[in-house]
Parts: structure tokens; sequence; C-alpha cells
């Protein structure tokens, strides 16, 4: 995310160093124009790659959700019906279960993420040892195979044979059905999302904790301040722009949740594990509704947009 | 630094015990992963767990080779993420060095930068169904290009967005310097900036890998037999008979412990990489 502090400050400084280097270096005067030109065909295959893998696509899309498509019905072509399946949206109560779904995913997965994250970082970075050990821990759940994962916690969470209930057994808690109870299965998912994710927040955190000054946390010892003191008025508002750009990131990739839930229980039981991915994925590739799906998506996609929009502009305030 | 002297040696065992719960947390599905590959079937289907197994089989292994075409997906894995990694980060570092000069407009920079970032946070299920549609009329279904096209596609926005940063935090007059020698751009790219930001890239290859490796979602509308990947492999054993999770762990853990091993070795920079844009700059 350093660009997005770096970039404008490259954009002030840029005319800046021009001249300076003109002073230096004519050399470099003489090859701008060529040097422009690199750049573009430096940029060019990217760039015209990701045009036909994603901007088209995404375009295709939107075009889409103005029809109205069942694609598996043979020989049928789509028909406009224009703002329809947007306007249906706002009353299809499936829909308004999925977004409510992955509002309650999303903040309960990110909120305990970095509460745990922030605790256990601040204790990696005081005085726990064995780092090394500690890192490589931390990496499995981040490398696991979100698919392997997913059976993996179905085994764990399994009503009959699971650890989950053998672990509440000892404590003299009934065995419970988990994700095969509607109350259960939202918050059991998370738990996998936090355990999957958390380690994230730690090594950020963890890494921002230790690129704060030590000068001021000194000054503060000196001064008699307690523990909480500290962290509330030195840790916290120094660390702010590594939270808001761990927040930011956490959030967008827990709307993007999919595999998890797709292997631990497809969207149920009923819909109360039915977030927006998933809804997508079954409108669009289960029952076909192509056009419907399409129109999710682009919902879907303008908020995520705007909810991102609201950190960046946090961030760049920040500086 | 939170740290006082007092408090330490009161609060050290519990901060150790506490230490260590929540690593054992974190490590254990995977323990659980290992044993129940090469646990018996009674062991697996056994309350309570059996934790520590006494008897051991090798059979959920042989039964996941013995799976028809198993050498073929392993082939298919392997050759989608490799073949999208040399892509992203060729690509994506090219793009990236474009983007950290000052030769293009900063508007230009800014915007293409911009782009990349909301590309970079898109979910992918946004892009499932054009993709399935213009795969399948493409008559691209089930090969491992539409598997390479789309997962490219995703990779590319991560690595420009992670060689970026290590590039933006070179010292400015090494590239004079080559300048000043006379190097092309081109020659300055591939000789002199690539090699000093090797370990940078090298980090973002392992990420850019994993994804590819891990993917799911495109794998599993894309393709149906030809180009399957693992991890379609792994969802076709997800059944309510509790004893097919035995083969799903043999072949899970022969799909992530290589992974891991690398992982173990490459730590210090993976968590470099992971922390790199979030803490520098």
């Amino acid at each position: 995310m350093s660009f997005l502090k770096k970039a404008p400050q490259a954009a002030t400084t840029s005319g800046g160093t021009g001249t300076t280097a003109t002073a230096e270096i004519p050399v470099k005067v003489q090859r701008h124009t060529g040097e422009k030109w690199l750049s573009v065909a430096f940029l060019a295959p990217a760039l015209i790659f990701l045009l036909f893998t994603n901007v088209y696509p995404l375009l295709y899309s939107l075009r889409l959700s103005f029809y109205s498509w069942n694609m598996m019905v043979p020989l049928s072509v789509p028909k406009f019906v224009g703002l329809d399946n947007y306007t249906d949206m706002a009353s299809d109560p499936v829909f308004l279960i999925a977004v409510k779904q992955t509002l309650i995913f999303v903040t309960a997965a990110v909120a305990i993420e970095f509460l745990i994250g922030m605790g256990l970082a601040l204790l990696a970075t005081s005085r726990v040892k064995a780092m090394g050990v500690i890192r490589t821990v931390l990496l499995v759940p981040l490398m696991m195979t979100p698919v392997v994962a997913g059976i993996l916690w179905r085994t764990i969470y399994h009503p009959q044979y699971g650890v989950v209930n053998w672990l509440i057994g000892l404590v003299g808690i009934p065995p419970q059905a988990w994700l095969g109870n509607p109350n259960q299965a939202l918050p059991a998912v998370i738990a996998v999302e936090v355990w999957q994710q958390l380690p994230v927040v730690i090594f950020v955190l963890a890494a921002g904790i230790q690129s704060l000054p030590t000068d001021l946390y000194k000054a503060a010892e000196v001064d008699g301040s307690s523990m909480w003191q500290t962290f509330r008025y030195i840790t916290l508002p120094l660390l702010k722009p590594v939270i808001i750009v761990i927040l930011m990131l956490r959030i967008m990739d827990a709307f993007k949740i999919f595999d998890i839930i797709y292997m631990l229980t497809y969207g149920g039981p009923g819909r109360q594990t039915e977030v927006m991915s998933m809804l997508i994925y079954k409108q669009g590739l289960k029952y076909f509704q192509v056009g419907e799906a399409a129109a999710m998506s682009w919902v879907f996609l303008l908020a995520i947009f705007v909810i991102s929009l609201y950190f960046i502009r946090q961030l760049l305030r920040g500086n | 630094m939170l740290s006082y002297r007092t408090k330490r040696r009161v609060s050290n065992v519990g901060l150790y015990v506490l230490t260590g719960v929540v690593l054992v947390i974190i490590a254990f599905p995977l323990y659980w992963l290992l044993i129940t590959s090469v646990k018996l079937d009674i062991d697996v289907a056994h309350f309570p767990p059996v934790f520590f197994p006494t008897r051991f089989t090798l059979d959920n292994y042989l039964s996941v080779f013995e799976t028809e075409n198993a050498t073929k997906f392993w082939v298919n894995s392997i050759v989608t993420a490799l073949t999208t990694t040399f892509l992203t980060c060729l690509l994506g570092s090219m793009a990236a060095y474009a983007l950290a000069k000052t030769y293009l407009a900063s508007a230009i920079r800014q915007f293409l930068i911009l782009w990349i970032l909301v590309t970079r946070i898109f979910p992918p299920v946004t892009t499932a169904i054009p993709y399935f549609i213009i795969i399948k009329n493409l008559g691209l279904a089930d090969t491992r290009f539409s598997l390479i096209l789309t997962y490219t596609s995703y990779g590319l926005p991560f690595v420009i967005w992670l060689m970026l940063g290590f590039f933006q935090d070179l010292p400015a007059d090494i590239e004079k310097a080559a300048i000043v020698d006379g190097c092309s751009m081109w020659q300055r790219f591939t000789q002199v900036i690539l090699p000093l930001t090797l370990p940078g890239l090298a980090v973002t290859a392992i990420f850019a890998f994993i994804a590819a490796w891990n993917e799911f979602l495109f794998a599993s509308i894309l393709t149906s037999f030809s180009a399957k990947t693992l991890p379609v492999v792994i969802s076709g054993y997800m059944s309510d008979k509790y004893l097919r999770w035995g083969e799903m762990s043999a072949l899970g853990t022969m799909m992530i412990v290589p992974v891991l091993i690398f992982a173990a070795a490459t730590q210090k920079y993976l968590v470099r990489g992971l922390t790199f844009g979030a803490v520098k700059g």
C-alpha cells in the first residue's frame, strides 16, 4: 500500500528531481522522450492483458445485467429487461439475506481478527522469543489450500466424531450440530476464517509496532505511564496508518470468501451462511440465471468499491 | 516495548502459556490433517477422537494415486501454477517498473495505480459468470489455457502492487549510475534493478504460485475433466460418508506439505512480503 503515500510525493517531487538530474546527468534529458515510450512498452503487455481478461469480462457482465437469460434452456436468447434485475433485488428476500449475512460475516470476522491480532502482535513484539518457530506456525493457515482447510474443519466440527464436540464434552456441554445448526453455522464459519487469516493481521501489526520509534516509549516509561496509557496514547495513534491498511485489506479479502463456505456449508443450513459470493455463484452457475447474477455482481462490486474508497481517503488524509 | 521489569517476571509464565495455547490452536488442524491421512478407517470414525494413533496405514495415499488420471491432475496443477507464476511475474514486474519511474505523467500513473488497486480488490466470483460464458464461447472450456488466462488476470494486479513497493524502495542513485554507464532501459531493468529486488521478486513469485496452486472457484467452473486441478479433485472427495476423509487428507497433505516446507524455509522473507506494503512508506 506504500504507493498510496509515495505516489503523490513522487508526483510533486518529480519535477524537482528532474531538474537536479539535468544538472548532474545531461544524458537523462536527451533520453527522456525515448524513456517515456519505453515505459509505455513496459506497461503495455500487462495492461492489454488486463483489458482483455478483466475489463472486457466486467463490461460483458454489465451488459448481461440488463438481460434476462437462463443459459441452460436450449436455444434461449437473452431478453432485454432494462433495470429490472436491479430493481427486483431491492425486494428480493434472498438477496437481502445475503447482504445481511455478508455484513455480519465480514464485520465479525475482521473485528475478531483485529482484536486478537492486536493482542498477539503486542505480545510477540514485547518479550516472546523463538520468532522463527512462531512465524512458521503462523504461516501454516495462510498457506493451506482453502478447499483443504474447508474439508478439514468439517471433520473437526463433525457432530459425531469431531474434535470440537469432544472438547466441549470435557466441560460437560452436550454435542452440538455446528455447521448443521442454523444458529451456529455462521459463527462456526467465522471461526474458520479467523483461524486462517489471523496470522496476516499479527504479521502486519507486529511489523508496524516494531517500526515505531523507541525513544517515545522510553520517555513514557520515565514519565511513569501505565501499559494501557502507553498503548492508548502512543502505540495506537502512531499505528493508525498501519491499522487502516490492515483493516482495509482484511475487509476486502473477507468479502471474497468463497472456497471455505463452499466446502463447509455450501451456504446452508437454509441460507444462514449464504454470503454474496455464494449467492452470485448459485444464481449464475447453479440456476444459470446469468442476468440476475451479473446484476448482483455489479452491485457487490460497487459496494466494495465505495467501502475501499472510504479507506483510501482515510489513508490519504492521514498523510 | 510495553514491558516493565516489575510486571515482567510475574506475567512471563502466563505469557508463554498463552502464546503456546494460541500456537497449538493454530497448528492443530495441520496435525489433524497429517494424522488423519495415515489413520485406519476405524480410528478416523471414532469417538472420542484418536489424537495419538498407534496403528498406521498408507492405504489412503495408495488409493489417491490409484485413482484414475491421478498423474494428469497433478500435471495440470503444476503446469498451471508454474505458467501463471512466470507470466504474472514477468508482465507484472515490467509494468511495476514503468509505474515506479516518473517518465509518465503523474496523472496517468495515479490512474493506472488506482485501476490496479481496484482490480486487486474485486472478488473473483464477480467475473466468474462472464468467464464461464466467454471461455465456453471461445471453445476453451476444460483447457489449462483457460485457467492460466484467468489466474494471470487475478495474479497480475497483486504482483504489480507488491513489486511497485519493492522498486520504489530502491535508491534512485543506483539507476542514475546505470544511466551514466549508458545502459538502456531494458538493460537497467534486467541487469541492475531486477537482481537488486530479487528477494522481493522471489517472495512475490511464491505468493503468486500459492494463489494459483490453491485456486478453486475458476478451476471448478472452467474445467470438467481434462484440465481438472487438485483442489477440484479434493472437493470431489467431499461426501457425507466420513470414510472418504482419509483419502482427502492424504491428497490434501501431499498438496500442502511441499508448499509448507518451502514456506518454512523462506519464512522470514515471506513475512516481509506480507507486511511490506502495509508498513513501509
